[in-house]
């Protein structure tokens, strides 16, 4: 594992007390210089990060950067979502370099971030704006044994998923708005795409798009946003530490996979209609050009809406958009 | 309720390994057709009995061949995948239930028109269904020969979406 991952693992463990320099270059297997050298590096990064000659070096504040080292230090033995953690700077969608991972074979479970995305992208060639720093801007690859058309069933998990890591690690409580996307009153604070590579009968690979409105401001959205895009430094009033968020997201995610592999979709699926906001409320839906009114009463055992229409027959709803009516 | 229904629910009558199953007697006893229903389900194959696989894999026509030939002969390719049309073509199917997009987006040109060759690997629309986007491949080289479902509507699970020719 690389030095970075383990010298923040041992400061992190390390506390106030923090870990001294001889023992990490021990245990390292590399020379105290080394190790100097690497903590040097991480304080240009924007570690603090203390040396004190009885403590040895001191983690005092971290920066909030993603740090792929770092998140990896933070996440410790995960089953599969998490075990390898790229970021990049920028990038055109998070979506796209799994991708081409994908195509490349590689093995489930990698996590890709972006600071920023120049071509985020929401359904249907809709962009999704991502700005430097203020957001998880995130992929996931995954290769799950199963027929294309369970492939609904991982939206499912995956906005459970989201849901609790941002009520661990901030105390919201957000909603989800069928199918996934992330909530706080009628206001979008994360957004789910997931785009599949299947042949008739198994999947190839899906890739998992995230899209969390961590710490942008109001202000900074377009006027015509505003009344629809919240963020959780909003809905909290203060700044929400991302790397911490991003830690929990991957934690959620390895955890509601890991059930799901194992069979207990129901169970997913019961939290997530406990979740869900869209149920007992008057909706628009949108699929083309076609435009239905109803309420949406049920969700299925797939997780499809069930919509009574104004003529008063029940519609099952498996994609377009829904609009919530005021 | 739909086949996609029971495919994927755990407590289910049939699952895909029991129709592979299906179709390879299909194939064994040179069964062109099976039907199969009970309580909560119904399930229909049929397999293009009027054409035989060429050794490199690629359909072709000939119905007295067909006639005549010995069993081992007659498709020996997966019946599933893409079944034939009246006149030879074949299909490209849905492999979910959701919504049939021709384009990535409502502005953007389709991924495929008529008339226009494609490849194994030619993306030729997109279904979605909860948010999941599948982009459908042609799985095989041939001319798009017809566009069978409407874009933005929804289709269901085996659905043929396009006509095409092999070639």
């Amino acid at each position: 594992m690389h030095t970075d991952v383990l010298i923040l693992r041992a400061l992190r463990a390390g506390g106030v007390n923090g870990a001294s320099g001889a023992l990490l270059a021990k245990e390292l297997g590399v020379s105290r210089a080394a190790v100097w050298n690497r903590i040097e590096e991480l304080r240009r990064f924007g570690y603090d990060i203390e040396a004190s000659p009885h403590a040895g070096y001191v983690l005092r504040a971290s920066p909030d950067v993603l740090h792929g080292e770092d998140l990896l230090a933070r996440l410790g033995p995960v089953r599969s979502i998490g075990r390898d953690i790229r970021v990049f700077a920028e990038t055109t969608s998070t979506n796209d370099v799994v991708e081409k991972l994908a195509r490349d074979g590689v093995a489930e479970g990698i996590v890709v971030f972006a600071e920023s995305q120049t071509k985020g992208r929401g359904r249907l060639g809709r962009t999704w704006l991502s700005p430097a720093g203020q957001g998880l801007w995130c992929s996931v690859l995954l290769r799950p044994r199963l027929a294309p058309q369970a492939a609904t069933q991982l939206t499912v998990i995956t906005a459970v998923a989201v849901a609790r890591a941002i009520e661990k690690h901030t105390g919201l409580r957000p909603g989800i708005k069928w199918p996934n996307d992330i909530v706080f009153g009628d206001r979008k604070a994360a957004g789910i795409l997931l785009e599949l590579g299947a042949e008739l009968d198994h999947i190839r690979h899906v890739i998992l798009g995230i899209g969390l409105d961590v710490n942008l401001r109001s202000a900074d959205l377009p006027e015509e946003l505003r009344d629809v895009v919240t963020s959780l430094s909003e809905q909290a009033g203060e700044p929400i530490d991302r790397p911490g968020l991003a830690t929990a997201l991957i934690q959620e995610l390895d955890t509601v996979y890991t059930r799901f592999l194992a069979g207990d979709f129901h169970e997913l699926s019961d939290e997530w209609m406990r979740r869900c906001v869209t149920l007992g409320r008057r909706v628009t839906l949108h699929v083309g050009d076609r435009i239905v009114a109803g309420r949406a009463e049920a969700l299925d055992d797939e997780g499809a809406l069930l919509l009574r229409t104004e003529h008063g027959r029940l519609e099952r709803v498996v994609g377009g958009d829904v609009i919530l009516e005021k | 309720m739909g086949v996609s229904h029971w495919l994927n629910t755990k407590n289910s009558a049939v699952d895909l390994k029991e129709i592979k199953a299906i179709i390879d007697l299909m194939k064994k006893n040179s069964l062109a057709e099976f039907e199969l229903e009970e309580k909560d389900f119904k399930i229909k194959l049929k397999r293009p009995i009027g054409m035989v696989s060429s050794p490199a894999g690629t359909m072709v026509e000939d119905p007295e061949l067909t006639a005549f030939a010995p069993l081992s002969r007659q498709l020996a390719s997966s019946a599933a995948p893409v079944s034939a049309a009246s006149n030879g073509d074949a299909e490209i199917k849905s492999p979910m239930i959701g919504t049939f997009y021709r384009a990535p987006s409502p502005d953007a040109a389709p991924y495929a028109e008529v008339g226009v060759e494609v490849g194994p690997d030619t993306v030729v629309c997109i279904i979605e269904a909860m948010k999941v986007m599948n982009e459908i491949k042609a799985e095989r080289r041939g001319i798009i020969t017809a566009v069978v479902a409407e874009n933005t509507k929804p289709v269901e699970f085996g659905q043929p979406l396009f006509r095409i020719r092999p070639i």
